[in-house]
């Protein structure tokens, strides 16, 4: 079948839409990165993103802008004051021990506190101190021009206080600030990465299910009639006759409560999410499929492989469904869509995604930064979900295009 | 003499409609001997397909049945290895025949026992190659699926009986052949597969509804000419079903004409179309246009009138409207199927004599 699907023409009309190829190579950089982020859940600390580094702040818990925008002074001068503070409190300690360990505490991602001994730092804070109180003459920081290269040595010497990263180091550390960080300190740039597995894999599990589903109960409704038609008819028609989000929120509050709303694991914290995605989705490959398989029943090869013998149920599964391929395929990548966008609208509502980030999480938690000119973590997380719903828009409507029997030949 | 494999008694096939019931095969018996070509002739709507699929029981049961007097027996060696229905199976009583071979009713048998027969003992081959295929599969699935099911042979010997039955059927280079998808193949290609189908697991009873209708003239004559081979080969019986006098008159031995879901006159295929005994029969006959004879300027020879709704049948004669020979009683009383001598059967008052009628028959086909 696969081999067949390969030379049909199908294949070759899609293959020459270069939009679509484009699209399906986005699709594929998205799938790539989804993977890498998984490796993290499957060997943490080593390889991927693990939940752990996401929620991590990589630095003070401020905005701070990324690419595109230089920090204003006040804000270098707040992350200084950030970092003079923390290395005071590890070493207000008269103890050596406990100042060591103390020290060991800090660390914002690849930047660890450098090997110095602790009376070197304490002289370099004290150095710091010095040049933050020459900024206190200043009455506004942001207007003040002379007070730009005070807050350069500030700058220079609070560097002092972690060990230089090289290398690879440096490269994911640069990364990890190239999009700013959210008011906790971690950076957008990691969490919208991240909110990529989360969003395919509710996309893909609920396409998969959802279609499983619809297909089963529409191609057996269609095939073997009678009552088993009448209840999935009414089925499908009752649920479809509610908003489709409303219905999505109430499913999944349906949950809240449960060991699912207080599980730590990510994966199993989707779980409600899944459940009510695909009781919802079920019905759009279903309702195609039953008009399908309507159509294929009354063929002539159903009522000669009858003749041959075999049962209606594996003419059903082995004749009928295979032929009804085109469609899965269609309403697989149409329901994909739909479960990413709908995940995210349940988690800007808070009834989504509650462990770790996702692009509807993200979106939410910037509503009081958007209103102080941050348009950072809004900006990538919508950035990352319009590009990925777009490329699967275009990549269905070529599908469609190319397999739909109407416009083949 | 030997025993016939099918003897369909009395079968009545109706549907539920919205109108009420409607009885689209009445009473119909005829039998079927190992090895002859049984062919059934009539209009559209006659009953021919509906009989056929009723022998298959491929009907759906949601809206036909079957009346319970009728009876499709059928008898095969063979089937005395399968576990056959105990209550519906009669061992034959006549002590002085040799082979003990049972028989079995396949009108009322379960649906269980049914998928065992259909295709292995009783195949069937349908009017549009075009779409009696399965288009995702390629042919050589599709006929291993059938031996899969019927044998128990390994998977390299299911290849090599498809291989064969592939070349049985004249498909040239089946090795490559095998691989290929339906729609790679074209009409008479296509039925060739049918027919392979029909005939991997050497049933004793072939149906062929229609089986040329929807090809050209020239695979028809190959497809005739091979099923005719066929049957020679494997010993099978074949009931034909067909609306074209000229495919039956090519191959078969028998003829049951149909009408109005009865049937009106039964014969040898060379006295049927030599002295035609009932007057549609006749009229049927003298329809057939020929090539080459003196009728330029004149109408096509028709049979006037329509045939009678099924639901609204009229008392008597079912043919009585469209009859030339019309008398009284044919209009207040349905005539037996009677016989007329030679193996024959006919259905009416008045049959033609055989002089009479051959004369008519000439006079209008010359």
């Amino acid at each position: 079948m696969l081999t067949r699907l390969f030379k049909s023409r199908g294949v070759g009309k899609f293959l020459r839409n270069r939009l679509a190829v484009g699209a399906l190579v986005i699709i594929g950089m998205y799938a790539l990165v989804g993977g890498f982020v998984v490796l993290g859940d499957v060997f943490p600390g080593k390889a991927g993103i693990s939940l752990k580094e996401v929620e991590e702040p990589i630095g003070p818990p401020i905005n701070f802008p990324g690419f595109l925008e230089r920090a204003k002074p006040e804000k270098r001068a707040e992350v200084c004051r950030f970092y003079i503070d923390e290395f005071k409190r590890a070493l207000r300690s008269r103890d050596p021990d406990a100042r060591r360990e103390n020290l060991k505490q800090i660390r914002y991602a690849e930047r660890i506190a450098a090997p110095l001994e602790p009376e070197a730092l304490d002289t370099i804070r004290e150095n710091a101190e010095a040049i933050y109180d020459e900024l206190s003459e200043s009455e506004n920081l942001d207007t003040d021009p002379a007070m730009l290269p005070v807050i350069e040595k500030l700058e220079a010497e609070c560097a002092k206080f972690f060990a230089p990263i090289t290398g690879w180091n440096k490269v994911k550390h640069d990364l990890r600030w190239s999009l700013g960080t959210d008011r906790q300190g971690r950076s957008n740039f990691v969490r919208g990465i991240y909110s990529i597995k989360v969003a395919l894999a509710v996309g893909l599990v609920v396409a998969f299910i959802s279609v499983l589903i619809g297909t089963l109960l529409g191609a057996s409704a269609a095939f073997l009639g009678g009552w088993i038609d009448h209840a999935v008819v009414w089925l499908y028609s009752t649920l479809s006759s509610m908003p489709e989000l409303v219905l999505l929120a109430v499913i999944v509050y349906a949950f809240s409560g449960t060991m699912f709303d207080r599980a730590s694991s990510p994966w199993l914290a989707l779980i409600p999410v899944y459940a009510a995605m695909c009781m919802e989705f079920w019905i759009g490959p279903c309702r195609v499929i039953r008009g399908e398989v309507m159509k294929i029943k009354e063929l002539e090869y159903v009522q000669a492989v009858k003749a041959v013998g075999f049962g209606r149920m594996y003419i059903l599964i082995k004749h009928v469904v295979p032929n009804t391929a085109h469609l899965m395929f269609i309403n697989f990548s149409l329901l994909l869509i739909a479960a990413i966008k709908y995940e995210v609208v349940l988690s800007f509502l808070g009834l989504g995604v509650k462990v770790g980030p996702s692009w509807g999480r993200m979106i939410q938690e910037s509503t009081p930064e958007v209103i102080n000119g941050f348009f950072w973590q809004i900006g990538w997380a919508t950035v990352l979900m319009f590009v990925l719903v777009l490329a699967f828009n275009i990549v269905a409507d070529a599908l469609q295009d190319a397999f739909d029997p109407k416009h083949v030949g | 003499m030997t025993r016939p494999i099918l003897n369909i008694e009395h079968l009545s096939t109706c549907f539920r409609t919205d109108r009420g019931t409607v009885t689209a095969v009445d009473d119909v018996s005829f039998d079927v001997f190992p090895g002859e070509t049984v062919g059934i002739v009539g209009e559209s709507g006659c009953g021919k397909t509906v009989t056929s699929k009723s022998i298959m029981r491929l009907l759906p049961p949601r809206n036909s049945f079957i009346k319970p007097e009728s009876r499709i027996w059928f008898r095969t060696p063979s089937l005395r290895a399968e576990p056959s229905e105990p209550s519906r199976t009669d061992a034959p009583t006549d002590p002085s025949h040799a082979e003990k071979v049972p028989r079995i009713d396949l009108a009322h048998a379960d649906e269980r026992f049914l998928r065992g027969i259909r295709g292995k003992h009783i195949a069937m081959i349908f009017q549009e190659p075009m779409t009696s295929l399965n288009p995702v599969f390629k042919i050589g699935w599709q006929i291993e699926e059938a031996l899969k099911y019927h044998t128990q042979l390994g998977a390299s010997d299911r290849r090599a009986r498809t291989i064969e039955m592939l070349r049985l059927v004249e498909i040239p280079n089946p090795e490559k052949r095998i691989d290929e998808y339906p729609h790679q193949l074209s009409g008479g290609m296509r039925q060739r597969v049918m027919i392979a189908i029909a005939l991997c697991c050497e049933p004793s009873v072939l149906i062929a509804d229609e089986p040329t209708t929807a090809l050209d003239v020239t695979i028809q004559a190959q497809i005739l000419q091979l099923m005719d081979n066929l049957k020679r080969r494997l010993g099978t019986a074949i009931v034909l079903i067909t609306h074209n006098l000229g495919v039956v008159a090519q191959v078969c031995d028998r003829v049951l004409v149909m009408y109005a879901g009865r049937v009106i006159e039964s014969a040898p295929v060379h006295e049927l179309f030599h002295a035609p005994r009932h007057p549609y029969t006749q009229a049927l006959l003298g329809s057939i246009t020929k090539a080459g004879n003196k009728q330029h300027g004149k109408r096509m020879p028709t049979i006037d009138g329509i045939v009678p709704s099924l639901f609204d049948l009229p008392k008597g004669c079912r043919f009585q409207d469209r009859c030339k020979f019309k008398q009284e009683k044919c209009a207040s009383l349905e005539p037996g199927l009677e016989s007329a001598g030679d193996g024959r059967l006919v259905r009416c008052h008045y049959p033609l004599l055989a002089e009479h009628s051959s004369q008519l028959t000439l006079g209008a086909t010359r």
